[in-house]
């Protein structure tokens, strides 16, 4: 940990940021990455670092790319300071950024009084910096994300069943969501930046609401509308399931702002059915979490204790599925 | 099984709620997520050891109507109805399977965060 902060002190000085005594302290959560606070008498720090020996889906190199593309956006981003890969001045690759002032602990946001006028403007302002991600030129992010291998659904559903497969947890609805995802393909979208984790728990609120979106390691170029379904299950409204955008408000709070920033016009069928591939993807990942502890790369009880719980998107998407058949789509997309 | 009260999942009600009642109070802000993860994991096995074999035998029998043979371990039938699904010899019948797998979610959910499927 010393040289790490050494690493940290050294970073910053070749930006002539000079500071004396660093205190490193771990934060929790980030499940696939180590996220370290750095603090010293000149302000705060985030260090968002990969733990060794294992590979990320968007290396940090290229998530540094993004980020900055996503600043010069508009979008609300920790500003990103600085890079070093493997071996440098961090040990693992390693993204340095400015530390934002706020949480990103769910509950916090949605039931601290505090917090109220920031949940009251949250829908809008996602709908707004959303609307910029996806308004963001693929071009401009060539040699950094592959532009998708076909169909963006379905190059997606392949890419989780084969995380699905790495793993080999026998999922029956798990599988059921992956094939019911190939037959209702939507019609395949023009490829625009898709940040992947776009959802309560990786956006920065303060009492203004939302002050940066974080956590870009699963950005991709696909179908836009993937992130709105992905935003919207009922997972990441933590408890609050008649709102479905961030537990915080309706689609129909989101959308018009997401549209006037220049999003595409949001249909309803197509938030489903990212809604069900966003229920394959969360089973998916706890799996994974758990499987991480199983094989002993990071054991923890926190991810043994995700393996059980793929019973709720499980059976959310087998709602959402039903929904479909029986024609209450609609209802079901916008309540 | 031990015959001795308390019994197992009666060891686990202690134990959880000695967690989320009396010490999840005394920790960090940072630990107090992670014991309240555990206290939750023991209410988990406590749900489980009463339920004893009956969720896993009822998977059995749903797995063995839908795969329409014989099976004896629900892990094993749970892989093999996976692997079925996924070779795509049962898209024709994916509105049928949704619901009888529901059934089976519901059990899981029964143990794991009850409430879930009625919410």
């Amino acid at each position: 940990m010393e040289e790490l902060a050494t690493g940290v002190r050294e970073v910053l000085a070749d930006r002539g940021i000079e500071i004396g005594e660093v205190r490193l302290n771990r934060i929790p959560g980030g499940a696939s990455r180590e996220t370290w606070l750095a603090e010293a008498d000149g302000g705060g720090w985030v260090l968002r670092r990969d733990p060794k020996g294992t590979v990320s889906l968007v290396p940090l190199a290229d998530e540094y790319t993004l980020i900055s593309r996503a600043a010069d956006a508009g979008v609300a981003v920790p500003k990103p300071l600085a890079f070093e890969p493997d071996g440098g001045r961090f040990g693992s690759p390693g993204l340095l950024m400015a530390h934002v002032d706020g949480t990103s602990v769910a509950p916090r946001i949605l039931r601290k009084p505090e917090f109220e006028p920031a949940r009251a403007r949250l829908p809008e302002q996602l709908g707004e910096a959303l609307a910029r991600i996806h308004a963001i030129d693929p071009a401009s992010l060539d040699g950094v994300l592959p532009q998708p291998a076909g169909d963006p659904a379905l190059v997606q559903v392949s890419e989780w069943e084969r995380q699905l497969d790495e793993i080999g947890e026998p999922l029956p609805t798990v599988e059921l969501g992956l094939r019911w995802l190939r037959a209702n393909a939507p019609e395949p979208a023009e490829p625009r930046l898709v940040h992947g984790d776009f959802r309560l728990g990786n956006f920065i609120v303060d009492e203004r609401g939302l002050a940066a979106v974080i956590d870009w390691e699963l950005a991709h170029l696909g179908d836009p509308i993937e992130d709105i379904g992905w935003l919207c299950i009922r997972s990441w409204r933590f408890g609050n399931d008649d709102r479905p955008v961030a537990g915080v408000g309706g689609l129909e709070d989101f959308a018009p702002a997401y549209e006037a920033a220049g999003g595409s016009p949001i249909d309803p069928d197509r938030v489903r059915y990212w809604e069900v591939f966003g229920n394959v993807k969360w089973a998916v990942i706890c799996a994974r979490q758990a499987h991480d502890h199983l094989t002993g790369a990071r054991r923890s009880h926190e991810l043994a204790s995700l393996g059980r719980r793929i019973g709720e998107p499980e059976w959310d998407l087998l709602q959402l599925m039903r929904g479909c058949s029986a024609g209450e789509a609609e209802e079901q997309a916008v309540s | 099984m031990m015959l001795d009260r308390p019994t197992a999942a009666e060891l686990l009600d202690s134990v959880a709620e000695y967690l989320f009642a009396e010490l999840r109070p005394e920790v960090s802000r940072e630990q107090r997520f992670k014991v309240l993860v555990a206290a939750n994991v023991c209410a988990v096995v406590a749900r489980e050891v009463r339920a004893g074999d009956e969720p896993d035998r009822e998977d059995l029998a749903l797995f063995g109507e839908l795969l329409g043979g014989e099976v004896d371990d629900p892990r094993a039938a749970a892989a093999k109805l996976a692997e079925r699904i996924r070779s795509g010899e049962l898209d024709d019948r994916i509105d049928e399977l949704a619901p009888r797998l529901e059934e089976h979610v519901r059990r899981k959910l029964d143990i794991a965060r009850p409430g879930y499927a009625d919410g």
